[in-house]
């Protein structure tokens, strides 16, 4: 209980973060356009590096879509495959959160002609380069992104145990 | 650090106490499945013991409150997922204390905990089989 806590504050430290690095962004693009008036051929300011947490989220946008599509083509498999789905588009919404930037677009998923197994066999292989992507972003993570992640990480491998 | 690994230290003694009377409710694949927990959260135990300083050490408790007595096998079910449930939300609270090569071992802890629950759950036929983030409490 107090350890959730303390992953909410910390949680709101980075939103904090994410305030203060936009406000900065801000200054220093009203100070470069000041000096690009003053000086005029001054480079803009290097966008800032994407947060290392974006391809975990826009691997779970992906996987959702995967998920909700086979999920409709076998009715059969929608017990187990929608709440995957589902935990996805939780993870995208969480990892939004934390980086305090909007879920990334979800890519059309491409409708299948393949068969059960094949289709279950693909979703399989994506779920677990997801997780062994997620499993070294948890190692990597600050510590107040720790345990969101490592969460994330753990999820993806019940859902290859939910698929076997 | 030492204090979160200390927690996961105690649910550990709780766990693999569970194991005991879970197992003598169920047979065939299910005893074999609480077997393998079982030795799963041994080797949980003697890794933390040889991280932690001896000093710090807590002993295990001669017993460990069950979140209801293992009356049946449906009982002995619900224990196994709730155990599993209680260890993956102390190795979840030991990521952000954790880094590198302990932090790895704590989330093979958590993602180990929260496989065995989605294997629990399959058994007891529960549905949804998965959560969508093992290990965090309400």
């Amino acid at each position: 209980m107090v350890l959730t806590d303390q992953v909410r504050s910390a949680d709101t430290r980075d939103e904090t973060h994410q305030r203060v690095r936009r406000r900065t962004v801000l200054a220093l693009g009203a100070a470069a356009a000041v000096t690009g008036v003053a000086g005029c051929d001054r480079e803009p300011p290097a966008p800032p590096p994407p947060d290392p947490l974006l391809p975990l989220a826009t691997d779970a946008v992906a996987l959702a879509g995967r998920y909700r599509l086979a999920a409709a083509d076998l009715p059969d498999r929608a017990p187990t495959l929608t709440p995957i789905a589902e935990a996805h588009e939780a993870h995208a919404a969480e990892l939004a959160r934390l980086m305090a930037t909007p879920t990334p677009p979800a890519p059309s998923a491409a409708p299948s002609a393949d068969g059960a197994d094949a289709r279950l066999e693909a979703l399989r292989a994506a779920e677990k380069a997801a997780y062994d992507a997620a499993v070294e972003a948890c190692v990597d993570a600050p510590a107040h992104r720790a345990a969101l992640v490592g969460s994330i990480a753990a999820a993806r491998a019940t859902h290859l145990e939910a698929l076997k | 650090m030492t204090a979160e690994l200390t927690a996961a230290l105690a649910a550990e003694y709780a766990a693999i106490f569970a194991y005991g009377p879970i197992g003598v409710r169920l047979t065939g694949a299910e005893q074999a499945e609480a077997r393998a927990a079982e030795a799963a959260h041994r080797r949980l135990r003697d890794a933390l013991v040889l991280t932690l300083d001896a000093a710090a050490l807590p002993t295990a408790a001669p017993a460990y409150a069950l979140p209801e007595p293992v009356a049946d096998r449906a009982a002995a079910l619900r224990v196994a997922i709730e155990v599993e449930r209680r260890a993956a939300a102390v190795w979840r609270a030991a990521l952000p204390a954790t880094t590198g090569g302990q932090r790895r071992q704590a989330l093979d802890a958590l993602t180990g905990c929260a496989i065995r629950a989605t294997r629990w759950r399959r058994f007891a036929d529960t549905a949804p089989l998965t959560v969508p983030f093992p290990g965090k409490t309400p």
